[in-house]
């Protein structure tokens, strides 16, 4: 079976600093891919070269099979890639509900009406309030996001990525500054997506919760790819150690 | 004083109509679009051309309208896109050129003199008791209110202007949710340009006059304008537009021995800039 994601060599460099050398991995059906790796590994620097943030210098990124590889982040959200930020980028000034419809702008062929007024309001809201529902945040859909707490708004980052039907979600570090009782829903919430077939690459530091969410790691270090397997693999990996901890 | 009052606002609504087109450039595209003001000098032009060979102030206000949105995207297009990843400064200073450059075009195309737009709408002008509203005034304010109406609306209410709302507050995520930016940016331009198109139609009409250089005040006074409103707030800038009308006309009719006319936006710019550099209703920088 073809994997949902495949990258092929993807080599990018700042300058003289090499961010990838050649990078390859594949995330498959259904999958939960952990990428983790010391900071400065490259990490973001894939994200945003599998969305187009900025184009990789050599190497393919495959969503399906179909080469995406320097389509515009606006055509590769389209075709099927939903993504978060490490840090929240929400629409400030905008309501939850209009966060999401700004993702479902897209949607020409779902009959959802160029013109938001009266029905074509009402059906708006109603995909945006089982969007919301998914990650469940939907009794806040008329507050703006900085009046929520930090767990909420990247709860509602997802919501906004799954507003493109995404056929991958991609989570940069979503875990990151959370306290717990905003750790438990999420986590939730990301093992719902997988049982409801969405395919998901994670970036996370926190090694708990990768070791809970993920079926399989790659780690990668200095831009490169040190080692994948699965968790107990990698946790036994030698060189991931001497990696995160030097020699 | 109600006279004053009407006048004020008849004026401001000039400046808000100028001024909404130029914030709604800085909000996508965070350049100050001077050349906003070669626009809509060329709706004026546009505008008296039209109705001289037709008389219909509705074909003219309507062609002048797609004829500076053509302009605009012109302007977009082939000298703000290419230079977007250059300094600021660089799309500020190309703009100031075209804007000289267009004024020169006007004197040479349209002569270095002063034109009359005279339109005789069917009735002449209001009183109530002893204040006088003129017909073109009327005219102005349901102009400016229409088009503040459409604004709101198409930013509101429409899929497009959603994404206007979300490529203004952050770019990359909006590309990021699958928003095409280069559409938003037709879009901004298209709806901006017709509306000082309008602006400029409007203002021949209120004094009379078309000439080469009815831009170059309203090219740095709406500027004040925008900053007075806080830099890409339309509300804000609307508002502002009124504040500054309303001020002008009242200090130079009871107090015209302090400063001239022009000096008081950009007095108001000067305190603003000093006192609270987010603008009257902004939101911080």
């Amino acid at each position: 079976m073809t994997p949902i994601l495949r990258i092929e060599d993807l080599s990018k460099s700042f300058g003289g600093v090499k961010a990838l050398k050649t990078v390859s991995l594949d995330v498959g059906h259904n999958e939960i891919l952990g990428l983790i790796g010391p900071n400065g590994a490259g990490k973001t620097t894939l994200f945003n070269c599998v969305c187009g943030v900025f184009p990789p210098e050599s190497g393919r990124v495959l969503l399906k099979n179909k080469d995406i590889t320097r389509q515009p982040t606006h055509r590769i959200a389209h075709l099927g890639i939903g993504r978060t930020f490490q840090i929240v980028k929400p629409f400030k000034n905008l309501s939850l509900e209009r966060n999401i419809l700004a993702s479902l702008c897209k949607d020409r062929t779902k009959g959802l009406s160029p013109i938001m007024f009266g029905t074509g309001l009402k059906k708006h809201r109603q995909e945006v309030l089982r969007l919301l529902n998914l990650v469940g945040l939907e009794e806040y859909i008329d507050q703006t996001p900085m009046t929520l707490p930090l767990g909420h708004q990247k709860r509602m980052e997802i919501s906004r990525a799954l507003a493109l039907h995404p056929k991958l979600l991609m989570l940069d570090e979503p875990f990151a500054g959370l306290s717990q009782e905003d750790i438990t829903p999420l986590l939730q919430v990301i093992k719902n997506l997988r049982s409801e077939g969405l395919s998901i690459l994670l970036i996370e530091h926190n090694i708990p919760y990768v070791m809970e969410l993920c079926d399989r790691l790659v780690v990668l270090n200095f831009g490169e790819v040190l080692c994948e397997g699965t968790c107990e693999d990698v946790q036994s990996d030698s060189r991931v150690i001497e990696a995160y901890l030097g020699s | 004083m109600l006279q004053q009052v009407v006048n004020g606002i008849i004026i401001g609504s000039l400046y808000a109509l100028i001024a909404v087109g130029l914030t709604m450039v800085y909000g996508i595209l965070r350049i100050l679009h001077i050349a906003h003001a070669a626009v809509f000098v060329s709706g004026a032009y546009l505008g008296l051309l039209v109705y001289t060979y037709t008389q219909s102030l509705i074909l003219a206000l309507i062609l002048a309208a797609v004829g500076c949105s053509i302009f605009g995207w012109l302007i977009q297009r082939f000298l703000y896109t290419p230079l977007l990843t250059e300094a600021r400064i660089v799309p500020l200073i190309a703009s100031v050129g075209l804007f000289i450059l267009c004024e020169d075009l006007f004197r040479l195309l349209g002569g270095p003199y002063i034109r009359a737009f005279k339109v005789d709408l069917w009735f002449d002008k209001l009183i109530f008791f002893d204040t006088v509203v003129t017909a073109h005034q009327c005219l102005i304010v349901i102009g400016t209110a229409a088009c503040l109406v459409s604004v709101y609306f198409l930013i509101n209410r429409t899929k497009l202007g959603l994404a206007w709302q979300a490529t203004a507050q952050d770019m990359d995520t909006a590309k990021a949710m699958g928003i095409n930016i280069k559409q938003v940016i037709n879009f901004n331009f298209i709806i901006a340009s017709s509306i000082a198109a309008i602006a400029g139609v409007l203002t021949a009409i209120n004094y009379n006059s078309v000439l080469p250089t009815m831009g170059s005040v309203p090219a740095y006074k709406m500027f004040a304008i925008v900053v007075l409103g806080g830099l890409g707030s339309i509300p804000g800038t609307i508002a502002a537009g009124l504040i500054i009308g309303m001020a002008e006309t009242i200090m130079s009719a009871y107090f015209g021995f302090i400063m001239p006319r022009d000096a008081i936006a950009f007095s108001a710019m000067i305190l603003i800039l000093i006192f609270r550099p987010q603008g009257l209703f902004g939101k911080g920088v």
